[in-house]
């Protein structure tokens, strides 16, 4: 077991490592990017002021080298061993490179770099004083672009975590005490009145779409019922900034836990209603075919009672698959519901990588990206691990 | 053993990540692997170095022979007559009433309430009359015949049809007004294929609008408080091939009088004479009539209806008088909704409209925009009018530092421009030549701007002389974040004169339009930071990353910014030291709401109580406003941007 857990860490690094380098190239080779976003909104620039800005946000260098800087903090500059420096002269970026328009086979016009200009090298030893991260192998993001300028990443992360956490852990949370039951109950009761409703409202669970369903509640619960003068719930946030009345209820004060309850209802139903919609399907589906097994046979051969059948012999081995489910929805809970946080004006980490993407702020995207990544692999390992404990005929080696 | 060779296959893992990492970087400059090297598309001042091994000119249309159809006046005119604004505007603004979609009515390039616009009986009008336009087409020769039915499209004595493409964007709102569009102008008589090409392709760097491949074309300018012009209008301004497509002269329209009257009003400080050329040139605009005015777009605020003294205006941010603003119920607490949060409070690294909204709040305004002209909040404007400002002549040999004939202070590599032979100037009289050596005499600006008395930082302390020398200090620094340095490098020096006042003296040939705006703001150089450090003492390179300048930055406004919860809100408190008092609503926090439905669902549930046009917009969200006034008061203000159709008067 403990090699297995060791071999498994070092593959997890390395899956890291390249998902890693894969999401960076990525967000950095897409077009766009700061440079674009300024010079669209700056139409006074010379070539002095775009390298400028390119070395603010280390486009001067070459994507190997702002990889590693973002990753490790290195290089900071040239080698030094025993008061030796080394590789000063080395080329690691360009502040100023050449320039083409091209007429590609398509007929579209295109600048692509050719080179760099002379003299506009950046060096290892150009590299000396310059601001950098630590890395985030040390836990530093660096500092983000455009949401927070020139703050700590870390900051922003922070602060949108206890947010997100608290939607998707109450709503993960009930979504598996109702989408348990129900689809156990579904499985036993095959193709009764009560399983046709629950497959119904399943089926119209997954497929409407979030945010429909999000505008839909906005639009009867807040609005309509607070044009009728009817108790109604607060269309989004998190909590209110100020105090408010609501009929039947009376005053409530911002901030309180009554507040921020009533904030919770709609996004975590909408939440909920699609993790039950699939969930209780799944559990439903898993359940019939363990039904059919042997052993379950075998034990109401032997007498004993529904309830116990049900519950110890078939809803544990159900239960097995369902295990996938449930430690995959961990980088989900921290990493957000994008569409639902973003129609409720929830201030979390999905909201935040939509800011993130929008807004071309990379450092803030991949911190994300790194953070879910991180939390895939760990759940994968989560998983294996649980298997061998719910199910004694795996073994891990 | 068998842990070692998966270490040894990690590790070659990692090697060969390495090396195609190491791949992504740009080869030594030896020869570029292309065949085509297009010179074409210069974008404003940014020089494109060309190195190539190999080089095939594209033969690109120059755009020179004059339209078949529209280099005809009666035409273009009659294409005037035939649009009926009025149902355009309807079209898309179906919620709006009848009198404020009157007001959305643009006549000439400049809107109705601008100083510089000019409607007079020299003026050209278009009032909508399709007998009048038809009569124009059958004038120019484009007949339906006796008793063809109305309809019937017109052709010429040698059986060409009168059609005419018309391009825009697949934007659903442009695609409405131009579906009836379309229609009117079938009904002169006039057949339009309409072509709805992707933004990407008509706004793009080197195709559609910037390369003249159109013959109506339909986009909007957006209109400032300074008209400008002079790169839309004037006759150099016309992009060709062989100007590398420099320019925004679109329609490809030369008319001297007009070419000369926008330039002089350009580049003139004199108010009256600004007047003056603007109003010859809407004269001639209208006459020629080579772009229609369709209609300036509708922009909707609404707030509660307690919030007293709430304005917005479409050239001026709506928090410009928030020191005004008053609750009628008595609430201490307002809450305004805002779709984008700012990057930070340093406006020396952010100056999006986001930003500006609390930092009036914090900081104040020197000079407002509202309504199309300037308005001085603290002290006069420094103009010449007003004697603040001189332009002076000056003379200046070889070596002297010098800006420009286009108000440029540096060269394309970033260099301070001296007076070199070659090298393009206005002379005093305003003729643009090319220095040949010796003295010239070249006009240079003088302003003395004058702050108000009494301007106190918001933990007590006076604002004082060091203050605004701090700031020139700071945001002329090379390390201070910011983008454009073109204005700090147009100042030849500063005088600091007193704890109100200081005098900038710019270099000879700086003649910018707005010379009376102060270019330098102050700091607070007596604040002590977390780190006991004086703000005074802080290298420029940290200014971005401190949190006292970046998130709780000390102001002289009305408010003062205590609290920042990002993706969330930012809470201000009055400003007990303001210097117009202190203001009657004691707490404003601004609550951040990205999605538009979402911030009018707070609205209208009362978590928020001002939405304005940059969150509210124009679409069906203005229409759920307006159907609520009993609850809220809804400002639909023309905003300034404005559609329009351009007439490209040339073929290639």
């Amino acid at each position: 077991m403990v090699n297995y857990l060791i071999r498994r860490i070092f593959q997890m690094a390395i899956v890291l490592f390249f998902s890693a380098a894969a999401s960076y190239a990525l967000l950095n080779l897409a077009p766009g990017g700061p440079l674009t976003f300024l010079t669209s909104v700056q139409r006074r620039l010379n070539q002095e002021d775009i390298a400028r800005v390119r070395a603010y946000f280390e486009l001067d260098l070459y994507l190997p080298f702002r990889f590693s800087r973002w990753l490790a903090g290195q290089p900071q500059g040239p080698i030094i061993v025993g008061g030796q420096t080394y590789l000063a002269d080395f080329v690691v970026g360009c502040r100023r490179p050449i320039e083409v328009q091209v007429r590609s086979s398509s007929g579209k016009i295109e600048t692509r770099t050719a080179g760099c200009q002379a003299g506009q090298n950046v060096t290892l030893k150009d590299l000396v004083g310059r601001r950098s991260s630590k890395g985030v192998i040390f836990g530093d993001f660096g500092n983000s672009w455009q949401i927070t300028r020139d703050r700590p990443v870390s900051i922003v992360v922070l602060s949108r975590l206890p947010r997100t956490l608290e939607l998707m852990v109450i709503s993960i949370s009930i979504s598996i005490l109702i989408g348990i039951p129900l689809g156990v109950y579904s499985a036993i009761r095959q193709y009764s009145s009560f399983d046709y409703v629950v497959t119904s409202l399943s089926f119209f669970g997954s497929s409407m779409p979030t945010f429909f369903f999000a505008l839909l509640m906005i639009l009867v619960f807040a609005i309509t019922f607070k044009s009728f003068g009817w108790v109604y719930l607060p269309p989004g946030n998190a909590e209110s900034i100020k105090d408010y009345v609501i009929p039947f209820i009376g005053a409530v004060e911002a901030g309180t836990l009554l507040d921020k309850f009533l904030h919770l209802i709609m996004p975590v139903t909408v939440l909920t209603l699609f993790n039950v919609a699939g969930w209780s399907r799944y559990i439903r589906g898993s359940m019939l075919e363990v039904l059919r097994q042997d052993y379950v046979r075998t034990a109401r051969a032997k007498g004993l009672i529904e309830r116990v059948v049900i519950a110890k012999h078939a809803l544990r081995n159900a239960l097995i698959p369902f295990i996938t489910l449930v430690v995959f929805s961990i980088p989900a809970a921290f990493g957000g519901a994008i569409i639902t946080e973003t129609v409720f004006n929830w201030p979390g980490m999905g909201r935040l990588y939509f800011d993130a993407l929008g807004r071309t702020d990379y450092p803030v995207a991949m911190a994300l990206l790194l953070i879910t990544a991180v939390l895939t692999v760990i759940a994968t390992l989560l998983a294996d691990v649980l298997y061998t404990v719910v199910d004694p005929r795996i073994r891990l080696s | 053993m068998r842990n070692h060779k998966h270490a040894m296959m990690a590790l070659a893992f990692v090697t060969i990540a390495s090396i195609l990492l190491a791949a992504c970087a740009p080869a030594a400059p030896v020869e570029v692997p292309v065949t085509v090297v297009v010179k074409e598309t210069q974008q404003v001042n940014v020089e494109v170095p060309v190195v190539q091994t190999q080089i095939v000119e594209v033969q690109a249309p120059s755009y020179s022979k004059p339209h078949p159809i529209l280099s005809d006046l009666k035409v273009r005119q009659a294409i005037a007559f035939c649009t009926n604004r009025a149902e355009l505007i309807q079209s898309v603004y179906t919620w709006l009433p009848a009198d404020q979609q009157a007001n959305l009515f643009m006549d000439t390039n400049i809107p109705g309430v601008s100083w510089a616009h000019y409607t007079g009986p020299e003026t050209t009008k278009y009032d909508f009359d399709a007998a009048k336009g038809m009569a124009l087409l059958e004038e120019a020769g484009w007949s339906a015949g006796a008793d063809a039915p109305a309809g019937t499209i017109r052709s010429n004595a040698n059986g060409d049809r009168l059609s005419l493409k018309f391009t825009t964007t697949t934007a659903a709102f442009r695609k409405t007004w131009s579906a009836v569009f379309v229609s009117q102008m079938k009904a002169c008589g006039l057949e339009i294929l309409a072509l709805y090409a992707p933004a990407s392709w008509w706004f793009g760097s080197s195709t559609g609008l910037r390369h003249r491949d159109f013959e109506l074309g339909a986009y909007a300018w957006v209109g400032e408080t300074d008209p400008k012009g002079q790169t839309l209008y004037a006759c150099n301004q016309i992009p060709t091939a062989e100007n590398g497509w420099a320019g925004q002269n679109y329609m490809g329209w030369c008319n001297k009088t007009a070419s000369d009257a926008i330039n002089a009003a350009n580049n003139s400080l004199v108010r009256a004479d600004r007047v003056a050329q603007y109003k010859i040139f809407q004269i001639e605009f209208t006459k020629d009539m080579v772009s229609l005015p369709v209609f300036q777009r509708a922009e909707g605020n609404a707030a509660t209806l307690d919030l007293i003294n709430f304005r917005p205006s479409a050239t001026e941010y709506f928090t410009w008088n928030a020191d005004q603003w008053e609750l009628a119920d008595g609430r201490d607490t307002l809450v305004t909704g805002q779709s984008q949060e700012p990057a930070s409070m340093y406006t020396v690294v952010e100056s999006s409209a986001s930003q500006r909204f609390p930092a009036q709040l914090v900081f104040g305004t020197s000079t407002t925009q509202v309504d199309y002209d300037f308005q001085a909040s603290q002290a006069n404007l420094a103009t010449v009018e007003s004697g603040a400002a001189s332009n002076n002549d000056v003379e200046v040999k070889e070596g002297d530092p010098v800006v420009d004939s286009s108000g440029t202070p540096t060269d394309a590599d970033g260099n301070l421009l001296t007076l070199t032979a070659g090298l393009k100037i206005k002379t005093a009289d305003g003729q643009e030549v090319e220095y040949a050596g010796g003295a010239v005499t070249m006009k240079q600006l003088v302003v003395s701007y004058t702050w108000q008395d009494g301007l106190t930082w918001s933990d007590g302390e006076p604002v004082v002389q060091a203050d605004f020398e701090l700031a020139y200090k700071n945001d002329c620094d090379p390390t201070s974040g910011a983008v454009d340095y073109s204005l700090c490098q147009s100042i030849q020096s500063v005088e600091f004169n007193s704890d109100t006042e200081y005098t900038v003296t710019y270099k000879p040939g700086y003649q910018a339009a707005l010379y009376f705006l102060p270019p330098i703001g102050y700091y607070p150089s007596h604040q002590v930071l977390s780190d006991g450090r004086k703000l005074n003492d802080v290298p420029t390179a940290e200014w971005a990353s401190l949190k006292e300048i970046a998130e709780t930055p000390l102001g002289a406004g009305p408010y003062i910014l205590t609290n920042w919860e990002k993706g969330v809100k930012m809470e201000f408190v009055a400003n007990p030291f303001y210097y117009k008092g202190e203001v009657k609503i004691k707490n404003i926090t601004i609550s951040f709401v990205q999605d538009t439905q979402q911030a009018v669902a707070q609205l209208l549930t009362g978590e928020v109580d001002v939405l304005d046009s940059s969150t509210l917009g124009a679409g069906d969200e203005v229409q759920t406003v307006l159907d609520n006034q009993d609850i809220l008061q809804v400002h639909i203000v023309p905003s300034a941007t404005w559609e329009h159709i351009d007439m490209n008067l040339n073929v290639p």
